[in-house]
């Protein structure tokens, strides 16, 4: 019992750490139609910037705001030059980000190397406790940490959405973006906003992440697959979906990989097959999609 | 002036298809560097040419083909670990490529445009998850080696030379089968679903099964290509199938051409000698693709192909201009 609850909160541990990339990843296709299969590069460039601020500086926090920081300016940018450039092809912006990644992971392994790199969590954090669960299990604090970042962006986020004025826009976006242009609401800022705040918390999720999976080349494709079955879980475009996917993908996930791990990777598989055959556009994904 | 570009219009294409005919038999008859790229390049055209069919023909472009390829080649090698005969090993792989395409492809085909995308993005990782996890299947990260091929009489696949001219064959026989296809009215029908599946439907067509069809046949030509790669190769690991080969396929199709089945070859042709050839001068080779592909889909969306074809219609326009003034 103590063992499958520490499997349980390793679960929402990554559950957390793939809520905080596939948030950013379904609020972008939800309001600006853009698959943006460079979101877990952007993730892995994140935690690979985060590793080395936090090496000049040996300060963890700083790292986990410069790796935000760098990547919102990173996704901003992006937005501005290709993503406009390509406007209103889906598939254009596909093939594109597709590319885009070959450049990222490139660029990453010519910089980091192709040795997998740990970030190390500072003081109290780095440290265990024993929790008041099931006779007291020893837990690691960075997990707990990680577990409560994320709870906290996630309600933030969706104080954001349904509190207000640019969550209500947003949300108008996602339901009827040409509606919404047509009320004389700037959707290029919007879409702008969108497209950062994303990046930022793939590059945010890349650090943490960092601290309890390796970053190394080929782990933002890991990071994708997992953005991909949360948003085919809880239905593209939906935030409340990618909560609830999350949840379900790092949960399995991490059962998977206790408990089978010979078939774990493919495990993730089988509730995005039962979703796709019972409910096609999601659990809570929207018909219109 | 005018009769000869008359002429070009005419023969341009069987005298170029001739002539790469006859180059690709005569590069193939020696054994060395030159064969082993050219073999390649033609195993990969075929999923390139397979992946093209689905993607340029019904707008149904798979991110997991790489994965129906790794099908394929383990399930020759695996049988052959087995001790199963070589050709029963193959009937295994090409089998199990089949079965595969026909249960996936019907969660496939329920969604289209960017769900497809990420659902065969999916089913690729989950194939390449298997092998690289399974370990007591598959031999993990080390993948399997293939040594003896199959042979009939005194067709024998384990001379080099058979076995190349064989891949040249069935290059060629799912080139002209693809081309086929997209020519009968299947294939309209399947042009049909990519513009307008909704009016296509009303019009009394069973559009969901050509699109299952269209990827049935996608999926097995690539496993074929899966079988001949284990061959060539001698050997199938998990990296033969990771994003990172996925990607590359999609690739050669936007370069190449969608829609085009010989432009995603020439795809094939130029990514292999991006990756045999240009990663032995440049480090960052990948970047460079990466920036081709962006580059291409920026400037160039019908690709090479695309190109060629702009090249024609300016020599057609020549024509007739030259005719009226005659």
């Amino acid at each position: 019992m103590p063992q499958f609850l520490a499997q349980t909160l390793n679960g929402l541990t990554l559950a957390g750490i793939i809520f905080l990339v596939s948030s950013g990843f379904t609020l972008v296709f939800g309001v600006m139609r853009v698959t943006n299969l460079s979101h877990g590069a952007v993730y892995l460039l994140g935690g690979y910037t985060g590793y080395s601020v936090i090496g000049a500086t040996h300060n963890f926090f700083y790292g986990l705001v410069a790796a935000a920081v760098a990547m919102a300016v990173f996704g901003f940018l992006l937005e501005r030059t290709l993503i406009s450039w390509l406007h209103r092809s889906e598939m254009s912006e596909l093939l594109a980000t597709l590319g885009l990644i070959y450049v990222i992971d490139d660029i990453a392994l010519a910089i980091w190397g192709g040795s997998p790199l740990t970030i190390n969590l500072p003081g109290f954090l780095g440290k265990s406790s024993t929790l008041p669960l099931a006779g007291g299990i020893v837990y690691p604090n960075g997990r707990l940490f990680i577990l409560a970042i994320s709870v906290v962006v996630a309600v933030g986020l969706y104080a954001l959405l349904r509190r207000t004025r640019v969550g209500a826009i947003i949300r108008a976006g996602v339901d009827d973006r040409d509606m919404v242009n047509a009320l004389g609401i700037n959707v290029r800022r919007v879409f702008s906003l969108v497209f950062t705040l994303g990046a930022l918390l793939a590059g945010f999720a890349g650090v943490l992440g960092g601290t309890v999976l390796n970053l190394y080349t080929g782990g933002d494709s890991d990071i994708l697959l997992f953005a991909l079955a949360v948003v085919i879980v809880g239905g593209l475009g939906s935030y409340e979906g990618a909560i609830l996917g999350s949840l379900v993908i790092g949960l399995v996930d991490n059962y998977g990989t206790a408990y089978f791990p010979s078939v774990a990777y493919s495990i993730l598989f089988l509730p995005v097959i039962i979703v796709l055959l019972v409910k096609p556009r999601g659990l809570l994904g929207k018909a219109s999609t | 002036m005018l009769a000869a570009l008359q002429l070009s219009r005419r023969f341009t294409g069987p005298v170029a298809g001739v002539a790469i005919a006859v180059i690709l038999v005569i590069l193939l008859q020696a054994n060395g560097f030159t064969s082993t790229l050219i073999v390649d390049m033609l195993v990969y055209a075929i999923v390139a040419m397979s992946l093209d069919f689905l993607g340029g023909y019904t707008g149904l472009i798979s991110l997991g083909q790489a994965g129906f390829l790794g099908v394929g080649a383990y399930g020759v090698a695996i049988a052959e670990a087995h001790f199963y005969p070589p050709w029963a090993a193959v009937g295994v792989g090409l089998g199990a490529v089949l079965v595969l395409g026909l249960v996936l492809g019907v969660v496939a085909v329920r969604v289209k445009g960017i769900s497809f995308v990420i659902i065969t993005l999916a089913m690729g990782q989950v194939l390449w998850g298997l092998a690289f996890q399974w370990v007591g299947l598959s031999e993990g990260d080390n993948g399997i080696p293939v040594s003896i091929l199959p042979s009939i009489g005194p067709y024998d696949l384990n001379n080099a030379l058979t076995l190349r001219m064989t891949v040249l064959v069935v290059f060629a026989v799912v080139a002209l089968l693809l081309i086929t296809f997209t020519r009968s009215p299947f294939g309209l029908s399947l042009r049909g679903i990519r513009s307008n599946e909704t009016r296509l439907a009303a019009l009394g067509y069973r559009t969901g099964l050509h699109r299952y069809l269209a990827w049935v046949i996608a999926v097995f030509f690539t496993g074929v290509a899966g079988v001949l790669y284990v061959f060539v190769n001698g050997l199938i690991s998990p990296t033969t199938m990771d994003f990172s080969a996925n990607g590359f396929f999609v690739l050669m199709v936007v370069l190449g051409g969608l829609g085009s089945i010989w432009g995603p070859a020439l795809g094939a042709v130029v990514i292999v000698l991006f990756q045999q050839e240009l990663s032995i001068y440049l480090d960052r080779w990948q970047t460079l693709m990466g920036l081709t592909l962006i580059a291409v889909v920026l400037f160039s969306p019908g690709g090479l192909w695309g190109a060629l074809r702009a090249a024609g219609r300016r020599r057609d326009a020549l024509i007739a201009r030259l005719q009226e003034t005659s």
